[in-house]
């Protein structure tokens, strides 16, 4: 059991990450359906991304340095 | 290097990096913590991109392109911060969509965090800040940009096991710094 929830949680990791099959990903939801503790780990490890990502990405660039790039590019050629 | 016409230039430049311009800004932010610093790297990413532009090749992975010339600016940043004369070689931008990519910067595996400045206040974004930067690297790349392993492997200039097990341990260290505040967020981990 506990090899099996290690290849598992190594599996949802790969599928969160994007870097699953089209058929490993069906074979691993079918797998996860089965399981309420498996639905739980997704669960979890989804919200968890969610979390980090909700953090760092807050951050946008101001009009000004796009239009300084172009300037500085501008005056270059 | 293959000249372009200054017109097609533009037009790449318009249509394929700007767009990027946020992504990398973020990037540039939650590398040096300084809205300055980040400013400063982001213009000198796309200047450095204008210049070796006929090294792109048109309708690929732009945003994975002004990645790696962000990154190598920062590591070239640090480096004079910290009065490390080594350079990058911006020659191997043109290598950039090469089978073999055997540039090895092994230093990177070296870089502190002694730029960090600690200015944001919760304790989730604390706990990410915390993380060394190779580590909040690829957290930053894989859950914020979504770059597969693949991409960041090019980007970071290191192979992809150990894109992988960056990702296992920074993740491992965030969860376990998080644990107590997610938990009173109503977050529960109970790993094993």
């Amino acid at each position: 059991n506990t090899s099996k929830f290690k290849d598992l949680s190594k599996r949802v990791t790969l599928y969160l990450d994007g870097e699953l099959s089209k058929e490993e990903e069906r074979e691993l939801l079918l797998e996860i359906q089965k399981n309420p503790q498996y639905v739980q780990l997704l669960g979890k490890e989804q919200n968890f991304r969610e979390f980090i990502k909700s953090r760092l990405q807050r951050k946008k660039v101001s009009p000004t340095l796009v239009q300084s790039i172009k300037d500085k590019i501008r005056t270059a050629n | 290097m293959v000249t372009m016409e200054k017109n097609i230039k533009d037009k790449i430049f318009e249509e394929e990096l700007i767009p990027q311009i946020d992504a990398l800004y973020n990037f540039a932010y939650h590398l040096t913590y300084n809205e300055d610093d980040a400013n400063d790297l982001v213009q000198d990413t796309y200047l450095k991109a204008y210049r070796f532009i006929a090294s792109y090749e048109v309708g690929t992975n732009a945003k994975a392109w002004l990645f790696k010339i962000l990154k190598n600016g920062f590591i070239n940043n640090y480096r004079k911060k910290t009065k490390q004369p080594t350079k990058v070689d911006y020659q191997e931008i043109v290598n950039f969509h090469a089978e073999e990519d055997d540039t090895n910067y092994s230093s990177y595996m070296d870089l502190r965090q002694e730029i960090f400045q600690g200015m944001m206040g919760d304790e989730i974004t604390i706990a990410i800040n915390s993380l060394e930067v190779p580590f909040r690297t690829v957290i930053l790349l894989c859950d914020v940009e979504g770059f597969k392993y693949d991409e960041i492997s090019k980007i970071l200039d290191v192979p992809i096991g150990t894109v992988r097990s960056r990702l296992h341990r920074a993740r491992n260290m965030l969860k376990d710094k998080l644990r107590e505040y997610a938990e009173s967020m109503g977050y529960s981990d109970n790993r094993n």
